[in-house]
Order: structure tokens, then sequence, then C-alpha cells
């Protein structure tokens, strides 16, 4: 098993948000007889008024008082704001599309909650992530949730050697909706609660651009087609990304079929919004991409760069790429098929058959 | 399971419990009917308003039940929304109860100046004098502070008050059961109490309002606590809180002494095992009991799982706080360093705590503070 070498002694601390994946996570582990408590991490000050951090609090006491286990509660809102929101409304500013959750899974739980965790004598954390870790003589390997669906090892791409070994995911080899059924035949009063979507501090989509309005002023300019003829106005560059489709207010009488639009490109200099028609339309796919930032989870590059597969957004399949070009911290990858919509401020995460070695973060693609 | 934690709440005292339950088992007429069962409630109410009145020598009249102390705070600042002068001079470590409440009706007009406080956390009344605006209409600072137990010198502040002829108001809960509390003494206009504080039941408190002194109410319906607050009246409750009222005041001194002794032993018995430890608060000036304790370099989250894992109750900061391990706003204003303020946690001692209690107190701080 994946927490085989847990002793029953140690205190395994889990991280609760009141969700059902935690929940079940805790009540796993309390039916195997481990020593555990859970800690609520508050991430977020303020009064969105989608952030539920309220009210996930009170699903978390709940059902940490129905499986009789201690809860704790933390606040990490300040290293949230600096090491994660900041970076999060750089990058919208720069007329990129960042990831926070990748950031956050490095910065927040698996640094300051870790820390915090040893700090209150846990040996190990646990977590409701969907992802496999196994020990082997190289190390420990991040390898991908059982349930595919659901395999959340996307975001966990940056984490090293050291937050692995210090890691379990009880929900690892167990398919969502087994989870679910669990759930709801231990008598855990979540087990139909939805699935948090999108940004958890700004919740719905919908309210997406409502919020990035507060932090970075809109800059309203020209849509263009990728011919260079206008054909709308956009709200602010940041407010887009590569490959949208909704939210272009692109009417008829442009292009010459009753085919959808989509942004193609952002050009920044000129706060222009470039948008192509169709889906299948070639300049919405590229060949290649470099990448910065990059992070290899066993803490060195892998000895071969090709037969590798990457993915570069969350719950896409596995693309065969190769990866052309490698430096300390710096990439070039080729993909075999070309790709919709490589979108600058994304992660693309390296995948060699189940396993995640790392990943990076899109600078621009070719 | 030893208990530190009574600043926050207390558990019911037994006879009180005893009451409640015999009044709620034998009473339930609306005290608003005329009928003999509603004449019944109503003649239990009005005796325990005469219990209250006579224990901290008040009129009858003067007392009006309110949910809460909280509720019993908000009665007093809310009414302000309907007065001419709506400048209030509070202190910067009163409860949220108070703060908040300022904030939420400054769309109404009401301003308010936040008098400092000094380390010990006591309101300086030349201070209070020099805050006085023409358009000042209240002043409100709390009798003993939640966090560190501080006195105020409530009788130079009230003093300041009447020389300008400004109505006072005095968040009390925290001095209910732990202080003598004469409202004929005292002068002040109005004073919050609250019953789950001294060992009577949550869900109900009661406000001091001089009878010459001015009050808009805020809940509105059926006129009860003429017509001061509105809605039928939690009988058991009311019995409840003035049983507590007469338990704490009849017996206070012994109380005193009770809470004196095991404070004094804590410490002694403390210093023999940690040399870290700082105490916040006035040395002299602080209600028996409550003691603010800064270990440092021992961050408070962790010491109070630590205490928690072994059965021991204790807070940081104040318990509607908890659920964020932020720095105490109260010791921030009394000039804490913040390593020393996310270092403090607060002991608050009851009647039910015995020596054996704070022996383990004190085994369980040496264990996880000289680290």
């Amino acid at each position: 098993m994946l927490w085989l070498n847990t002793r029953m002694s140690d205190t395994i601390i889990i991280g609760m948000s009141g969700g059902v994946d935690s929940s079940v996570t805790a009540k796993i582990l309390k039916d195997k007889g481990y020593k555990i408590e859970c800690v609520f991490m508050k991430n977020w000050e303020g009064d969105e008024e989608n952030c539920n951090a309220e009210e996930d609090y009170k699903d978390a006491l709940s059902i940490c008082d129905y499986l009789d286990i201690p809860l704790r509660s933390v606040n990490f809102s300040n290293e949230y704001w600096e090491k994660v929101f900041q970076y999060f409304i750089d990058e919208y500013a720069k007329g990129r599309t960042p990831n926070p959750d990748v950031l956050c899974n490095r910065e927040v739980k698996f640094k300051a909650f870790l820390d915090y965790a040893l700090d209150l004598g846990a040996s190990k954390i646990a977590t409701g992530h969907y992802a496999q870790i196994i020990e082997t003589k190289d190390g420990f390997k991040l390898l991908k949730g059982q349930d595919q669906k659901k395999d959340q090892s996307y975001f966990l791409y940056l984490l090293g050697q050291e937050a692995l070994s210090k890691s379990i995911f009880p929900l690892g080899n167990i398919e969502k909706i087994t989870v679910r059924k669990l759930a709801e035949d231990s008598g855990l009063i979540n087990y139909a609660k939805k699935d948090s979507t999108g940004v958890c501090f700004i919740g719905e989509q919908k309210f997406f651009k409502e919020f990035l309005k507060k932090y970075i002023p809109a800059k309203p300019g020209y849509i263009q087609t990728i011919k260079g003829k206008i054909c709308g106005e956009h709200e602010g560059l940041t407010y887009y990304t590569m490959g949208q489709r909704k939210g272009l207010g692109i009417g008829g009488g442009h292009g010459n079929i009753e085919a959808p639009w989509f942004v193609a490109d952002k050009d920044i200099e000129n706060n222009i919004l470039i948008v192509a028609q169709g889906h299948d339309n070639p300049s919405l796919f590229h060949q290649g991409l470099n990448a910065d930032g990059i992070h290899w989870i066993k803490g060195s590059p892998p000895h071969s760069l090709e037969n590798i597969s990457a993915k570069i957004r969350y719950r896409q399949a596995d693309q065969n790429c190769k990866i052309v070009e490698l430096s300390f911290d710096k990439c070039k990858v080729e993909f075999k098929k070309p790709q919709f919509a490589i979108t600058p401020g994304q992660s693309i995460v390296f995948y060699r058959g189940e396993e995640c070695i790392g990943g990076a973060i899109i600078n621009n693609r070719y | 399971m030893p208990y530190f934690d009574h600043s926050a709440t207390t558990p019911i005292h037994p006879i009180v419990l005893h009451k409640m339950n015999s009044i709620s088992e034998a009473h339930f007429g609306n005290p608003s009917s005329i009928h003999s069962s509603g004449r019944k409630s109503k003649a239990i109410i009005e005796s325990s308003r005469r219990i209250i009145a006579d224990l901290i020598h008040a009129a009858p009249n003067e007392i009006i039940f309110t949910g809460s102390g909280t509720e019993a705070n908000n009665a007093v600042l809310w009414s302000l929304i309907f007065e001419q002068n709506k400048h209030v001079i509070t202190s910067s470590v009163e409860h949220p109860a108070i703060l908040k409440v300022l904030d939420s009706i400054a769309p109404f007009g009401v301003t308010y100046t936040k008098l400092p406080v000094n380390k010990f956390g006591e309101v300086n009344p030349t201070e209070l004098e020099k805050a006085i605006q023409k358009n000042t209409g209240l002043i409100s600072i709390m009798m003993v502070n939640n966090e560190v137990g501080t006195i105020n010198p409530i009788n130079s502040l009230i003093q300041v008050s009447k020389s300008k002829n400004i109505p006072f108001h005095s968040d009390s809960v925290q001095a209910l059961g732990k202080t003598p509390l004469s409202v004929n003494d005292l002068g002040a206009d109005y004073l919050s109490f609250s019953g789950h504080k001294f060992y009577g039941p949550k869900g109900v408190g009661f406000l001091y309002k001089k009878n010459e002194s001015k009050l808009n109410p805020i809940i509105i319906g059926g006129g009860q606590e003429s017509q001061l607050r509105a809605g039928t009246e939690n009988i058991s409750g009311i019995v409840g809180l003035a049983e507590a009222v007469r338990l704490a005041v009849q017996n206070l001194d012994s109380r005193i002494l009770h809470l004196e002794e095991l404070e004094a032993t804590f410490k002694s018995s403390l210093s023999n095992y940690c040399t870290n430890v700082i105490y916040n608060g006035h040395p002299k000036k602080h209600v028996p009991g409550v003691i603010s304790a800064s270990f440092l370099n021992k961050k408070s989250d962790i010491l109070l799982a630590e205490l928690d894992r072994e059965g021991i109750e204790v807070s940081s900061g104040s318990a509607c706080g908890s659920g964020s391990v932020k720095p105490s706003f109260v010791l921030e204003e009394m000039g804490l360093s913040e390593s020393q303020n996310i270092s403090t946690i607060r002991i608050s001692f009851g009647r039910s705590n015995t020596m054996a209690d704070v022996n383990t107190l004190v085994n369980a701080l040496a264990k996880y503070t000289n680290v």
C-alpha cells in the first residue's frame, strides 16, 4: 500500500476541506486505525461572496465530529496572498493565463501546511488528491490517480522529493464514484457535495471577469481577425484566454461561414485580441512551445528526453512529444501532433507512462 | 478533562440548571397572555428581574432582558442612529461586539474615536477627556478586558463622562462574578451582561439601563420589555440568568478567593519549570483567575493543539477569533511584539477547577514549552 512505511504510532494530519474527498480520506485512515487529526486551511481573507470558506469549515467540523477526529484550523491567507495570488494577478496583468492551483500545492498545501503539520507533531500529511506516490530505489515517484478522469497529478508536478516523502494520497487507487459511495455508505453528510470548480477564491467561471476587474484595470481594445480585419472590441486582454470561444461578441457579418470564433492570439503591445474562425483553423494550432521554470520531481532531468508525453492543460489526454532543447530551467518541446490553443502561463506537465516526471510553465509557442 | 477557558464560557451551575428545568417543565404560558398560565410566566419573569435588580443595586425597570451580551451592546449602539449626537468614544481593545457594530452603523452617520490603551490594556481618563467632541453622544468602554483580564479605571472614566454630561456604556460581560458591582456606586448609564459568562445559560443576557437614560429600541414587535426589546421571553433562560446572578453575587468573596488561590499557585508553581513566560495585563488591577501568558518561542496554535490532545482546554486570543491564528489585536494595541503576540495563551480558571487541575496544567506547560 502507499502508506506502508507509516507506523501506526505516527500521527497523520489530514488536510480537511469539508469536501467529500478529504472526508473520505479521513474516514479511510481512521478505519485503518491510524492516529489522525485534521486541519482546515483558510487561505483566503475577505468577503468574496463566492468563497465558501465558512460553509466549508462548518462541513469540516461536522464531518470531524461525526468521525470523532480532532479538527484544528490554520490561516495561510498571508502565504497564499504572497506566494500564489500576487503571481496570479501579475500573470493575468501580462495577458497570460496562470494556473494558481499548481502553485497553491507547492507553496501552501505541500509547504506551509506540511511544515505546520510537522510542527504539530505529524510524521505524514494526507490529502484527498487523486494521485499516487510510490517509493522506489530511485526515490519517490508521483503516479497518476487510478481514476483517469479525476487524475490530479497535473496539479502536483511542482512537488519535490521532500514533499512526496511525507505525503500520502489514500484516494490514489480509488475511483471517484467509489469515493462518493463510501461517503454515502459511511453516513458522511457531504457525500453529494459538489466538487469545487474553478479557482477556489473566485468560485464559478461566471464571476471571473468581475473578480479580475477589481485587481487589474480594464484596458479595452480592438478584436482583429488573423487577416488583420477589425471585427469587434474586447474589454481587456486579461479577460480572454487562448482558444476561448464564449463571450467574444463577434456577430454575423464577419467571416463567410457560420463557424464560431476562437481566440487565436494576443498582441499585447498593441492591445489587440486576435481571433480565428472555426475550431480547425490552423492558426489555433502550434507544433511546439518554449517553457521555463522547469521542475523535475526526482530532482534532476530524465536520462532520455524522448518517448515522453505531456499535458498542456488539466484533463487533456497525454500528447506524444519530445524535449528538443533543455537547459537548467528552460525547455523547448515539440509535439507529434499540432496542439490546440497552447496557452502561455499554463503548465506543461511531462509523463512517462503513468508516472508524472515534472513540468514547466509555458512561455510561448511556435 | 480540565477546562481553563472560563472567559470564553462557563459550564452551567447545577443549581441554575435545576431551576431552569423545573421552570421549563411547569410553565409554558406566554407572558403576554392575560390568562392564568400567561400571568404565571409574567410573574416569574418579573420576579427574576427584581432578583437581579436587587443584587446589583438597580431598580427592576432598569433591567432589560436580551438574547446575549452582544445584543445588549448592539441595543445601546444602534440606539444612537436616532440621536442628534452620533460620535462615540470607545477603546481600541473592545470586543468585536462593540467595534464591528460601530463600523456597521457608520452608514447612519455614527462616527467614533478609538482610545489607545497602555501596556497593561488600560484606558487613560485624561485621554478620554481630550477625545470628547461637541457631538459626542456616547462613551463605551469595557469594564474588564476579555483577553488579559485588566480592569479599567472605570470610576474615573465615568467621572469624566458625567462632568461632560455624556451617556456612558460599559461592556461588563467579563466583570460580573469576578469583581464587586453596584450600579448605584458606579453611575454608568448602560451596562451589558451575559449569562453564560458566570455559570448561567447561553442565549440570555441583560442590559442595565439607568431609568433616566434613553434607549431607542431596535427589535420591534409585541412590546415586551417595556417596548424596548420585543420577542416572547425566554422564561427558563431568564430564571436561570437570575439564579446565576444570585450565585455570582452572593458567593462573590469565596469565588474570588478560590480564583486568586488558583492563580497564585499556578504562577508560583510554573516559575519552578518555566523561565520563558511573560504575563500580560495589569499585574494588580485584573480580575482573578484570568491569565494571559506568553511562552516565548512557542507558537500558541501548536501549544493549544498539544494541550488539547491531553484534554487541557485553554485559548489564544479571544474565543471568537479561533479558527484563525492571527495575532490578537488586543495584545497588538498593548504594544506586544508580533512574536510575543502569537506565543500567547489565555488561561481562565473557574469555580470547578482544583489544585490538582492546576498541577496538570503546569506539568503540561512545562513539558511543551521548555523546548
